[in-house]
């Protein structure tokens, strides 16, 4: 470790890369929060989106680099969004639902069925290469004290912070969100005070296949568009959840930073070797399973009878 | 819906017989020839590029008659998407049931090796147009190759980066599969050699996308120079994530760059990069040829792999030409035997001989790229452990 500009610099890249995670994150620990469930379809949703997004976004941006390619960027998100939300829905109605009264291994082995599927049609319907999200802007960096920050981390972390203090919002404070937050607690009981239960379910699986969408367009900017990209990142996300305690948004969050710091000091101070970062994760995965298997900002949970 | 997929199904089986029984009626007179290479993936373009190069000297060839004016070529394409493993089945599948004669490819280093040690045992020949690591034409008689080897790269890069370029302190940044880290140890050993040192070599994993955590460690040394030994998809992000970061140093690689993608996925960023690859070749009149024919063809113009490729597989049909005109069948041994025995071969890169161990005799040339179009600076190998420009 040299100076102490470097040291700002990953932590820069740390938080950046942490908050994707953390975007990623919220998704799998929302639909837990519900169906104590694990979505691992959900990388491949943020895939699905993402492609959505770089062809409405190549569609509509025209030649020149200027202020209306910064508009077709955010409705090119949109688009993904949107498109993801819907796609996020019906996986949840054809492939979930009907197993909701299963064993819990089925709507996971379901789930695992659905991610091989979106991932295999991508590839063939869309080709393996990988794509280029063109710069909606000039991505010069500017310097400050030694640290190069780009416009695109600055864009990536602005809408990182938007989307969670509007989902904290949301969930504390509308009416939505308390329907969800009493069926996340005791789904049969909420739906004899009048919740849809189906409804809440279908909307939690809405925002969060939207909110990975989001993650996927802005991660499309750094490390392009390809088939696989939902997988390991989509892993991560999971790891995320977990430590920051799934079915715990705050958490989600929490877990999701940590994460990204993590990889990127571990390799860049406790001098981790960098073909080893990707187990950095499932080792900090472990040691909080083992140490608190509620995760940081977990409640432990009592048995219900 | 069950319907419907049962008559796809019939359709299916039926277009599929008479693709076969097409297939039948040319195959009274027919050899089969393999080839094997990333064709999906990101690595898709090397594949598409140099099977193409193939593809067209069979096409001429076939044209003309075939070998012998009567014998038609097919060549069997098998998709190892730069994976060792995926190349191994393709060699499996080539080798025993479609019972090919020869192989031109593998593509990549690495599949070269594993599919390398397979040829060698089963008594095919092969000729890999573009793996390049030193080791690989050592597994044994059966490998060729119509590439340089990366031992002549590693050492004419090492001494030009330190001579030429005035470049002392070197940074790497490699990734961890046989062709980066062949070219890292070859290039560093005489880059040390000639008097210069390696401050800094990080790694990275294949398929990666991130480098932004090595890059930065790499400001941080501040070397004069950042050598990149890569293939272009890894090349493309490291390129674009060293702008993001303000890391503003010279950047210079191996023959990976001379793939053209490189300009589509990197753009601009690959301005000012130095790297040392194949020769240019001169501007003969069979090279004209062959770049208009195969842009004609294929509707994009070749690079030097599909270059070598055309050569490769040229060479090798007038060896099974030779062969079968003696002996009136495809010996694999025997076309092994009268591809060794090429000389002087009058190729559209230029007069191609073999070295005893299968080794292509070459030189290197260094490119400038300025803007997206690399701009050729000269032609050097190295004689008893000298830097030495030749002219050709």
């Amino acid at each position: 470790m040299g100076s102490i500009s470097e040291f700002f610099q990953h932590l820069m890249n740390g938080l950046t890369l942490g908050g994707i995670y953390a975007l990623i994150a919220l998704g799998y620990t929302m639909v837990y929060g519900i169906l104590k469930f694990i979505n691992f379809a959900h990388g491949d949703i943020l895939m699905v989106g993402s492609y959505i997004g770089l062809f409405t976004f190549n569609a509509i941006r025209g030649q020149q680099m200027g202020i209306w390619t910064i508009v077709a960027f955010f409705i090119a998100m949109i688009a993904g969004m949107l498109f993801s939300a819907v796609l996020g829905v019906l996986i949840e109605r054809i492939a979930y639902k009907p197993l909701r009264r299963a064993t819990r291994l089925a709507p996971l082995l379901s789930a695992i069925g659905v991610s091989f599927i979106l991932s295999n049609t991508a590839a063939w319907a869309w080709g393996t290469k990988s794509r280029k999200l063109d710069y909606p802007f000039d991505n010069t960096p500017f310097t400050i004290g030694g640290v190069a920050i780009t416009p695109h981390q600055i864009l990536i972390l602005v809408v990182v912070i938007i989307m969670m203090v509007s989902l904290k919002l949301f969930v504390d404070r509308s009416r939505i969100g308390k329907a969800m937050r009493a069926t996340s607690l005791d789904q049969d009981t909420a739906k004899l005070m009048g919740i849809k239960a189906d409804q809440i379910i279908a909307i939690t699986f809405a925002i969060g296949s939207a909110l990975a969408a989001t993650a996927g367009f802005l991660i499309a900017l750094e490390i392009k568009v390809y088939p696989s990209m939902g997988m390991m990142t989509g892993l991560k996300a999971f790891v995320a959840a977990v430590v920051g305690g799934i079915g715990n948004i705050s958490g989600a969050m929490l877990g999701g930073i940590l994460l990204g710091l993590l990889e990127t000091f571990g390799v860049a101070l406790l001098g981790i070797p960098y073909g080893m970062r990707d187990t950095i994760a499932f080792v900090a995965l472990i040691i909080i399973l083992l140490i608190k298997p509620e995760g940081l900002l977990g409640k432990v949970e009592k048995e219900k009878v | 819906m069950k319907k419907i997929l049962v008559v796809l199904m019939i359709v299916a089986v039926m277009s599929g017989i008479t693709l076969f029984a097409n297939g039948q009626d040319e195959a009274v007179s027919e050899v089969k020839v393999g080839f094997i290479g990333p064709m999906t993936g990101d690595y898709g373009n090397y594949g598409d590029l140099i099977s193409k190069g193939v593809l067209l000297a069979m096409d001429e060839k076939n044209a003309a008659g075939g070998i012998a004016g009567k014998v038609n070529i097919e060549l069997v394409i098998e998709d190892s998407e730069g994976d060792p493993q995926k190349g191994l089945a393709g060699i499996e599948k080539l080798s025993s049931s479609d019972k090919i004669v020869a192989l031109t490819g593998p593509v990549f280093t690495g599949v070269s090796f594993a599919v390398g040690e397979r040829v060698q045992v089963e008594g095919i020949m092969m000729v890999t147009p573009s793996g390049t690591h030193k080791d690989i034409t050592n597994i044994g008689d059966y490998v060729f190759r119509t590439v340089a080897s990366d031992g002549l790269q590693g050492e004419v890069s090492g001494r030009y980066f330190h001579e030429v370029l005035g470049i002392d302190e070197l940074g790497v940044l490699y990734v961890k599969n046989d062709y980066s880290q062949g070219l890292f140890e070859g290039t560093s050993e005489s880059f040390e050699a000639a008097g210069g040192t390696v401050t800094i070599a990080e790694t990275a994993q294949a398929g990666d996308k991130d480098f932004k955590t090595q890059l930065t460690k790499i400001k941080a040394a501040g070397p004069d120079a950042v050598y990149i030994p890569n293939y272009t998809a890894e090349m493309a992000q490291i390129l674009e994530q060293a702008s993001q970061l303000g890391l503003d140093i010279p950047f210079i690689s191996g023959d990976g760059f001379s793939n053209p993608e490189i300009y589509q996925l990197a753009g601009d960023y690959t301005d000012g990069v130095i790297y040392v690859g194949p020769t240019q070749v001169s501007e003969t009149d069979d090279y004209k040829d062959f770049v208009a024919a195969y842009t004609e063809k294929w509707g994009f113009a070749p690079d030097s792999f599909a270059t070598n490729a055309y050569d490769a597989a040229n060479i090798l049909f007038a060896a099974m030409e030779k062969v079968y005109n003696e002996t009136g069948k495809f010996d694999r041994t025997d076309i092994r035997d009268a591809f060794a025995a090429t000389k002087d071969y009058s190729g559209v890169t230029g007069t191609i001989n073999f070295a005893e161990n299968g080794d292509l005799v070459a030189y290197q040339g260094v490119y400038k790229v300025n803007g997206t179009t690399p701009e050729y600076i000269g032609t050097y190998t190295v004689v008893d452990g000298e830097l030495v420009e030749v002219t050709l």
